[in-house]
């Protein structure tokens, strides 16, 4: 252990810059995982709050666009094994002076998911707002919502970002100011192993709609693919990077080194044992550049959550599975991006030690 | 261990430099291979140490051809050391550390310091000590294994002459304890210490001295 690191601080202008390369691809890897996992993670948590099945209009391809009949919410309450059923609006809208904020037209009945932190829940004509964006707007008393202004009633905190940042207003609200019925109604059963059956009842109510659990619904939600897609490729694109920046700083330092693994080869040493040193000197720095990309990450999260500007709808979720797959990424990063310049330095010819002496 | 040379032939692109070089190396032998620049010492000091496969000819270690061994880094491990006109140091690591770097057992490192009068300087680096104490820790290190066989070329190229002398001892020392040396070198104050000379010129043995 001790001749790598003794190594790499002597070549230490050239392992920081390996460091900083993994760092930051580390970091991206990270971020870009983190944000788009905590998008996806948090509207999942808003739909299962109270959801174990949920109803849509048929064919949809995002719940912002749904549109179904509100009067579906009474005639599911009343089919048996249903514990709680509650219609939603979803919608966005700007808020004065916020060019665009969620709102949650919502059934009376679900208004207890969102905990109060001041004042009461609102009457037709006023709304209560998120926590985040209570503070963002600087505690007002009314908002103009899409020109049309309401009382604020209460304030709630709420742990998913983009509850905590939007408004909710009553479902007969909601429904003026997006012009439709409801965009879902939320399902909550008395026993999960009734849900098939359940959801077969439901969808003989009407044609035009469509029921799931929960759970599938997330599974076959496009815009989560969506976004999970881009993370991906963005993901793999920092990740190539970081492949590429290891591979051009090996290939110098590995040409700085010539004379150094000439030397091993005279003296016997294998080219597998020279390949071995090299990478284990590049896994250190993958070790502390993952430590150090994974002290970042959380920073900028935090910082983002904060950030006024992104109203707490970014709220990056580094979780342990999250944790497990960037560091073997980051190892297989480190492995694979030293391996050619590691093999070219066990092949360095000790005659030219030698005859040359230009090593 | 007996070296035997025959008929090596090499060439660097259209030029020959060794052409039909035969020769026998006695273990235990101190062996210096002179000539001019350019006279294919070096090369033929290159092919004999396994280093430099021939164009032509071959190369036997008892007997057994070079060519056809199978692992030729571990048989160069167990029976081979270097020392070149540079030093090669690496300048991480101590003297002790370079001395062990390919050691397969650490016991001869301290014998070896002690012997070669740099026991004290086994924790300092390369750039700490003067150029004669970097060349005793590179001739550490090529005898930590205890070689059958020393190669040195030009290892006395970058010290002065007080310095140069001392090495020639340190090789005629080490040699009459059972340890061969193979030393190509233009300094012809070797032919004092060494027991055969092997003179080169235009590629082919001019004449051998013992």
């Amino acid at each position: 252990m001790i001749t790598p690191l003794k190594a790499l601080r002597k070549n230490r202008f050239k392992t920081s810059l390996i460091f900083l390369s993994m760092s930051v691809s580390i970091a991206a890897i990270f971020l870009i995982s983190a944000i788009s996992g905590g998008v996806v993670s948090m509207y999942s948590a808003m739909l299962k709050t109270d959801g174990d099945i949920i109803v849509t209009q048929k064919g949809i391809a995002d719940t912002f666009f749904s549109d179904i009949n509100r009067s579906l919410n009474d005639s599911i309450l009343q089919i048996e094994g249903v514990k709680v059923s509650s219609a939603m609006i979803l919608g966005a809208a700007p808020v004065d002076p916020l060019p665009i904020v969620g709102i949650y037209g919502v059934s009376e009945n679900r208004f207890k998911s969102y905990p109060l932190k001041e004042g009461r829940y609102p009457k037709v004509g006023e709304v209560m707002l998120g926590s985040k964006i209570y503070e963002t707007l600087k505690h007002p008393r009314e908002v103009i919502i899409s020109k049309k202004e309401f009382q604020v009633s209460g304030v709630f905190k709420s742990r998913i970002g983009f509850e905590d940042g939007g408004v909710v207003m009553n479902l007969s609200d909601g429904g003026e100011l997006f012009h439709k019925s409801a965009s879902i109604v939320l399902v909550s059963l008395e026993d999960l192993g009734q849900s098939d059956e359940i959801i077969g009842k439901i969808n003989t109510l009407d044609a035009q709609i469509e029921a799931k659990t929960t759970e599938s619904f997330i599974e076959q939600y496009n815009q989560f693919k969506i976004i999970q897609t881009s993370s991906d490729v963005i993901g793999a694109m920092a990740f190539l990077m970081g492949i590429l920046g290891i591979v051009s700083m090996m290939s110098m330092v590995v040409s700085d080194r010539k004379a150094e693994f000439g030397i091993m080869r005279s003296i016997g040493l294998s080219s597998t044992a020279i390949i071995l040193k090299l990478l284990g000197e590049t896994l250190i720095i993958a070790i502390v550049a993952y430590v150090v990309a994974l002290g970042v990450s959380f920073g900028v999260l935090e910082l983002i959550e904060h950030a006024d500007k992104f109203q707490g709808y970014i709220n990056g979720e580094i979780t342990s599975a999250l944790m497990i797959q960037v560091f073997v990424i980051s190892v297989v990063m480190a492995l694979v991006g030293t391996f050619l310049p590691a093999l070219y330095a066990s092949r360095i010819d000790p005659v030219s030690l030698i005859q040359r002496g230009d090593v | 261990m007996t070296i035997e040379a025959l008929g090596l032939e090499h060439f660097y692109g259209r030029d020959k430099v060794l052409n039909g070089v035969d020769v026998t190396i006695d273990a235990g032998s101190f062996t210096a291979i002179i000539g001019e620049s350019g006279s294919g010492k070096t090369t033929l000091l290159s092919i004999l140490s396994t280093l430099l496969q021939p164009s032509a000819g071959i190369v036997k270690y008892d007997g057994k051809i070079v060519s056809e061994l199978g692992n030729i880094d571990r048989f160069r491990r167990h029976n081979i050391g270097f020392v070149f006109q540079f030093h090669y140091l690496i300048s991480y690591l101590t003297l002790r550390e370079n001395i062990a770097l390919g050691a397969m057992e650490e016991s001869r490192i301290e014998t070896l310091l002690h012997s070669l009068g740099i026991s004290k300087l086994s924790h300092r680096y390369s750039d700490e000590v003067s150029g004669g104490e970097r060349q005793r820790a590179a001739i550490a290190r090529a005898l930590v294994n205890a070689p059958s066989v020393v190669f040195a070329d030009e290892p006395t190229g970058s010290l002065d002459s007080k310095n140069a002398l001392g090495v020639y001892e340190l090789f005629r020392g080490f040699s009459c304890a059972g340890t061969g040396f193979v030393v190509a070198s233009h300094d012809k104050k070797i032919a004092d210490y060494a027991d055969i000379i092997i003179e080169m010129e235009d590629g082919v043995v001019k004449d051998i001295t013992k």
